[in-house]
C-alpha cells in the first residue's frame, strides 16, 4: 500500500524555479536541486524506497524553493521528511552535539570560562572535525556565562507587576549564547508598558529537523505547546513573541506542516518579535528612543523571507532615529542553522556567503542587522562588521535615553 | 508612527503589471509594497514585451503605434481603450526608461514592431527585446539574408536546432537564408557530477555565469557555426554575467550572437524580472516574495483591509493594486460551472454566448475564450463587487482583467505595463488630493 498523506507534489508543474533560486544547486554541481530531490523524486521514493540517493543530504532547509514556488509546493517537507525515514543516520556523534542543544549548551554553559578558550584550540578543532565531522574552518561561537533561564525567578516579580503581558520563547540562542538580547527584548517591552514571561522551553527542534531526528523534534514540541498554552491560558489577548527567525517559523509552520503536531490553541499568538513591535508602534505604543547615529545593512534572513516577515522588522528599524537604513539585495548567507559547522557543507556554505559578503563590504555600513543569530555568526566570521538583532539596536537607542541629557 | 496606512498603495502581484505600477507609484514619491506569491509569470516569458502584435484577422500589426488608435476604436471594452493611446505610450516609455536606468537595456524597433524567434522556429511580432535578441545591429544583419547557424549544447534536451531551423526556413523572411546546426560542449562538463541531459537552462546558464575562461567555448562556437554570420543559441548565455558573455562570444567568434527563449525558467524572462526587482528596491520600494492573500474586506465603496496568509490583517495601504494575473497564477480561479476572483469576489466579466470558453483544437487560430474572461472594471480599472458596488480604492491592472486576448493579440505585455501604469496615475493623483486639498482643481 502507498502512503499518499502528502500528495502536494501534483501541484507541482515541473518549471524549475526552486532549482534557479537554490543557493546550493548555485554553489555545487554535486547538488540536483530542490525540484528534484522533493516533488519529482518523492514520486519514487513512495514506491521505491531503493531510489533514495545522496543528495537529499545537500538541502540546507533555507526554503528559499518554498518562498519562490508559484505552485505552493512544500518542497522543503518532502526532503525532510525523506531524509528523517530514509537517509541513513552517518553522523550520530556530531548530531548529538549540534542538535541536542539543550544537554550540550547547558553543559557548555555553565563551563563557558573552560569551554569558550578549549572549543578554540587547534586541537580540540582538528579532533572534533576528526571523530565528528565538524568543520575545521568554521568558527565556533562562543556560549555566554551560564544560561539565561537561570534569572527567571529573580525576573518574575518585576514582570508580574505588569498589567499586559507577553510569553517570550527565547530559543536556544538567547539561553545559551545570547543572555543580552533576551535582557534587551525584556528591556524594549519593559519600556512600553509590557511584562515578559518566560515559561520553561526546550529547543524548538530546528537542528534536529535538520539532522532528520524527528522523535525528538516531537517530544520538544509537546513540550512547549504544552508549556505556551499553560502560561497563555484563557488570556485570549496575550501573544507570544520570539526573537529567532527561524524558531518562529519551526513552531508555526513545520510543527502542524511538517510534524503532524495539534498547535491551533497557540497558533494566533505566535509572532515574531517585530511584528508584535511594528502594531505596538502603530497603535502609538513606541518607547522614547534618541538617535543613534549609524549606518546599517540590513540582511534578512530565509527564514523570515519565506513569511514575509521582513516588512515588520523593516518599518521597525525606520522608527529608530538615527539610523540609517540599506535593505540587502536577499540571499542566503550558507550557514543555514548547522549546515556550514558540518564539514562536508563547509566549503558549499561559504560559496553561498559570499555574494552577501560582497555586498556588505561594497556598502561599508557601520553594523550589520539581522534578526537571525546564525546569519550573526557567519556574517560576523566573514566580514569585519558588527552584527546585532534588531531588537538590540531598538535597545541602544533606549539607553541613551536612560542617561541624563547633555 | 500612528498613521492610518502603512503604505500609500499594496500592490497584490509581483509581475510586470504589479513591478510597472509599484515603479511608477515609487517615481512619483508614494510609498508602496508589492505582495507577491512566489514568482511571476516573467519566468515563463520570453523576456520581450508585446505591445500590439495582431490584428483580430491574424494578419501581423507593424506598427502597433499607428494601429492603436483604430484597435482602442474597434474595441471600446477592451484595457488599453480605458488607458488611452497617451498613456500607453507613456507607460511603455516609462518602463523602458526605468529598466534602462537599471543598467538591462531593453531596445525597440522605433514605432514599429520586430520579430523574435521562438524555440520552435517560428516568428513573433515584439515591441521591446533584449541587446541579444533585437538591435539595430541585428535588424540590419538579418535583412541581408545572412547565413545563420543555430547551436544547442550538446545533451541539452530543452532546445531542438533542427525543428527551429526547418520551421523558420519555411518562414518567407528565411527561405533564402542558408541555416545550419550543430552542437557545442560545454566547459568541464565531463567531469560534471550530473550531465546536460539533467539540466535545464539556468543550471547552463550557473556554469557560464562562474566560467572563468570563455576561450573554450568561443572556439567551439566557431568551429560548430562554419561561416554563419549570426549564431543562434538558446538563451543560457548567463544569468548575473549575460553582457559580457554575449560580448566575449562575439568577439572571439566574430560572429553576431543571438538568443532564443527557451522553456522554462526562462533565462530571458528571469533577466528582466531580477532588473525589475532591483529597481523597485534601489527606489526604496518594499516587495514581499512569498505572502497568500486569503481576502480583502470592502466596505462602503473602499477596501478596508487585506487578510494575508502570514501577517493577518497587519497591512494596511491607501489603494490597492489587484495585479495578480490569470488562472495559472491564482488571480483567477476556476471551478465547474463557476469562476471567480478569490481576493475579493470582484464581478467577472466572462464572453457570452459561446458554448465552450475552450477552443476544440489546444493551437487553434481563433485561440481560447477563457482567456477573455477576467475582472469587470470601469474606465477607471476599478472593479466593483458582486453586489455592484464599485470599489474606489481598488485597481486591477494585467492579466486578471478581462476583454482582451493576450494570445490572439499579441498585447500580453503591453496590456500589464500600460494599466500597471495607468492604475499608479489614478493613485497618485487620488492621494496627492487627499494629502493636498487645496491644490484640487476645479471639477
Amino acid at each position: 500500500m502507498i502512503n499518499l498523506e502528502n500528495t502536494s507534489f501534483d501541484c507541482c508543474i515541473k518549471c524549475t524555479i526552486c532549482t534557479a533560486y537554490c543557493p546550493v544547486a548555485r554553489a555545487t554541481d554535486l547538488y540536483p536541486g530542490p525540484k528534484y530531490s522533493g516533488p519529482d523524486a518523492e514520486r519514487m521514493r513512495i514506491k521505491a524506497p531503493f531510489l533514495v540517493d545522496k543528495s537529499l543530504a545537500f538541502c540546507n532547509n533555507c526554503k528559499r524553493c518554498e518562498t519562490v514556488c508559484p505552485s505552493g509546493v512544500r518542497i522543503t517537507d518532502f526532503i525532510y521528511r525523506a531524509r528523517n525515514i530514509r537517509l541513513k543516520k552517518k553522523h550520530r556523534l556530531r548530531d548529538f552535539f549540534l542538535t541536542r542543544t539543550d544537554i550540550t549548551g547547558r553543559l557548555s554553559a555553565g563551563f563557558s570560562w573552560l569551554v569558550n578558550p578549549f572549543i578554540k584550540l587547534k586541537a580540540t578543532k582538528f579532533l572534533l572535525s576528526l571523530f565528528m565531522g565538524i568543520s575545521r574552518e568554521a568558527s565556533m561561537p562562543e556560549f555566554d556565562r551560564g544560561t539565561f533561564t537561570a534569572h527567571n525567578t529573580a525576573r518574575l516579580r518585576k514582570q508580574q507587576a505588569f498589567a499586559r503581558k507577553v510569553v517570550y520563547f527565547h530559543g536556544c540562542y538567547v539561553n545559551y549564547y545570547d543572555h543580552a538580547l533576551g535582557e534587551s527584548v525584556i528591556a524594549v517591552l519593559n519600556a512600553m508598558g509590557i511584562g515578559v514571561l518566560t515559561p520553561p522551553q526546550k529547543c524548538c527542534g530546528v537542528p534536529l529537523i535538520a539532522a532528520g531526528n524527528f522523535t525528538q523534534v516531537r517530544k520538544n514540541a509537546a513540550f512547549n505547546i504544552a508549556g505556551l498554552r499553560r502560561v497563555t491560558g484563557n488570556d485570549s489577548d496575550m501573544k507570544i513573541v520570539f526573537s529567532s527567525s527561524s524558531c518562529t517559523l519551526t513552531v508555526k509552520q513545520d510543527y502542524p506542516h511538517l510534524l503532524g503536531m495539534d498547535t491551533d490553541a497557540i497558533d494566533d499568538r505566535l509572532e515574531f518579535i517585530t511584528k508584535f513591535l511594528h502594531r505596538e508602534f502603530k497603535n502609538d505604543n513606541m518607547p522614547p528612543m534618541r538617535p543613534v547615529n549609524l549606518t546599517a545593512a540590513y540582511h534578512s534572513p530565509c527564514h523570515l523571507d519565506r513569511t514575509g516577515g521582513m516588512i515588520h522588522t523593516i518599518a521597525v528599524l525606520k522608527a529608530v532615529p538615527g539610523l540609517r537604513l540599506v535593505v540587502l539585495h536577499s540571499e542566503c548567507c550558507g550557514i543555514a542553522g548547522t549546515y556550514g559547522f558540518k564539514k562536508e557543507f563547509h566549503d558549499i556554505a561559504q560559496q553561498i556567503g559570499n555574494r552577501l559578503f560582497d555586498q556588505i563590504n561594497r556598502i561599508n555600513p557601520d553594523i550589520v542587522i539581522t534578526d537571525c543569530e546564525t546569519c550573526k555568526w557567519q556574517i560576523e566570521a566573514n566580514t569585519r562588521y558588527p552584527v546585532k538583532h534588531p531588537v538590540s539596536v531598538l535597545a541602544e537607542a533606549l539607553r541613551k535615553e536612560d542617561s541624563p541629557p547633555i | 508612527m500612528n498613521t492610518a496606512y502603512d503604505y500609500d498603495c499594496v500592490v497584490i502581484g509581483g509581475g510586470l503589471a504589479g513591478l510597472t505600477c509599484g515603479l511608477k507609484c515609487l517615481a512619483e514619491g508614494l510609498s508602496c509594497a508589492v505582495i507577491s506569491s512566489g514568482m511571476s509569470a516573467l519566468h515563463f516569458s520570453s523576456g520581450s514585451i508585446d505591445l500590439l502584435g495582431h490584428h483580430p484577422g491574424r494578419e501581423v500589426v507593424f506598427s502597433p503605434m499607428d494601429t492603436l488608435p483604430d484597435f482602442i476604436n474597434t474595441n471600446p471594452g477592451h484595457p488599453y481603450a480605458k488607458c488611452g493611446l497617451h498613456d500607453i505610450v507613456e507607460a511603455m516609455d516609462f518602463l523602458h526608461q526605468e529598466i534602462n536606468a537599471q543598467g538591462t537595456r531593453l531596445f525597440s524597433n522605433g514605432r514599429y514592431n520586430h520579430f523574435h524567434i521562438t524555440a520552435v522556429g517560428t516568428l513573433k511580432p515584439t515591441f521591446f527585446s533584449p541587446a541579444s535578441v533585437f538591435t539595430q545591429e541585428i535588424k540590419t544583419v538579418f535583412e541581408k539574408k545572412p547565413c545563420i547557424a543555430i547551436l544547442n549544447i550538446k545533451g541539452f534536451r530543452d532546445f531542438h536546432p533542427v525543428l527551429a531551423a526547418a520551421n523558420l526556413n519555411r518562414h518567407r523572411l528565411f527561405s533564402h537564408c542558408r541555416i545550419t546546426c550543430g552542437e557545442i560542449e560545454l566547459p568541464g562538463q565531463k567531469t560534471a557530477a550530473y550531465g546536460t541531459a539533467d539540466m535545464r537552462s539556468v543550471d547552463v546558464a550557473r556554469i557560464l555565469d562562474s566560467a572563468s575562461d570563455l576561450r573554450d567555448v568561443a572556439e567551439a562556437v566557431s568551429a560548430a557555426s562554419g561561416k554563419a554570420d549570426i549564431v543562434a543559441l538558446p538563451a543560457l548565455l548567463g544569468l548575473n554575467r549575460y553582457p559580457e558573455i554575449v560580448d566575449e562570444l562575439r568577439r572571439s567568434t566574430d560572429r553576431l550572437i543571438y538568443e532564443i527563449p527557451t522553456l522554462p525558467p526562462s533565462i530571458l524572462g528571469m533577466r528582466l524580472d531580477n532588473a525589475l526587482k532591483a529597481r523597485f528596491a534601489a527606489q526604496g520600494g518594499i516587495f514581499i516574495a512569498s505572502e497568500t492573500i486569503e481576502s480583502g474586506t470592502v466596505e462602503n465603496d473602499r477596501v478596508v483591509s487585506i487578510h494575508t496568509l502570514n501577517q493577518g490583517d497587519d497591512i494596511r495601504a491607501a489603494c490597492y493594486v489587484l495585479a495578480s494575473g490569470s488562472f495559472f497564477s491564482k488571480g483567477l480561479s476556476s471551478r465547474y460551472g463557476r469562476m471567480t476572483e478569490p481576493v475579493f469576489d470582484c464581478r467577472l466579466d466572462i464572453p457570452p454566448d459561446c458554448k465552450s470558453l475552450a477552443a476544440e483544437s489546444f493551437f487553434s487560430p481563433k485561440s481560447h475564450d477563457f482567456l477573455r474572461a477576467g475582472v469587470k472594471t470601469d474606465e477607471r480599472l476599478n472593479p466593483e463587487t458582486t453586489s455592484g458596488q464599485a470599489v474606489t480604492n481598488l485597481y486591477c491592472a494585467g492579466a486578471v482583467l478581462s476583454s482582451y486576448n493576450p494570445v490572439n493579440e499579441g498585447s500580453g505585455g503591453g496590456v500589464a505595463v500600460a494599466t500597471g501604469y495607468k492604475a499608479a496615475k489614478q493613485i497618485v493623483a487620488r492621494i496627492v488630493n487627499e494629502k493636498h486639498p487645496e491644490n484640487r482643481g476645479p471639477e
